[in-house]
């Protein structure tokens, strides 16, 4: 039985191309597959264009849901990732 | 820490090479390396054979290395190159991917570490991605 886990973040910025480059960064490297979800809207944390394609502001509420062997960590290590690298703006 | 997939872009124009690895290496960030392959020898608008295989050797860390060619006669270039790999690294394929696009999403997945075909894959899926 695969983990799963899931958290959600108010963002503190708009998620351009460089937060955005570091949530995939981080996806890219776990096993579980990754989701962000904006809303209605759902992207593979690891394809960086559909997580910019997303269009996600600061105020709006993120969620990141895993599935896979090291889907906690995965969920743990991109919260902190949006928690951190929205805050500069860009 | 392992050894990252490195990319080189070649485009007809010095700028347009140097800006695209400019805006990927923001998204990838540092663990990327992309070696550009802008215009002719002389600094013209055009691709240049030698200017290819030398970014090649500057972008290989030994786990291979994604070429992305904008337009036209940059392929052409690239498939010459090649064609005749005696001088070239082991591992070394040509994207066929938007550049802008391809080279953001390669250099997300070089940075991530994922391996060759990862990063290609990761180049080509650009083509499928809405930008609206």
């Amino acid at each position: 039985m695969p983990e799963s886990s899931e958290a959600t973040i108010t963002l503190a910025g708009d998620l351009h191309a460089r937060p955005a480059g570091a949530l995939s960064v981080a996806a890219a490297k776990f096993d579980a597959a990754v989701e962000v979800i904006v809303g209605t809207s759902q992207a593979n944390a690891k394809s960086v264009l559909a997580v910019m394609q997303l269009g996600a502001s600061s105020g709006q509420q993120v969620t990141i849901r895993a599935t896979g062997p090291d889907a906690g960590a995965a969920v743990a290590a991109i919260i902190g990732i949006l928690a951190g690298a929205t805050k500069a703006g860009d | 820490m392992a050894a990252n997939v490195g990319i080189v872009l070649v485009s007809h124009s010095v700028s347009l090479a140097e800006g695209t690895a400019e805006l990927a290496g923001q998204v990838g960030g540092a663990a990327v390396t992309i070696a550009t392959a802008g215009g002719t020898d002389d600094g013209r608008i055009g691709t240049s054979i030698g200017k290819i295989a030398h970014a090649v050797r500057l972008a290989d860390a030994g786990v291979g290395v994604l070429i992305l060619p904008d337009l036209g006669s940059s392929v052409l270039t690239v498939r010459a190159l090649l064609a005749d790999p005696d001088d070239l690294p082991g591992q070394v394929v040509m994207a066929d991917a938007p550049f802008v696009e391809g080279a953001v999403a390669a250099a997300v997945i070089a940075a991530a570490g994922g391996d060759l075909k990862a990063v290609l894959d990761a180049a080509q899926e650009a083509r499928h991605a809405r930008k609206l």
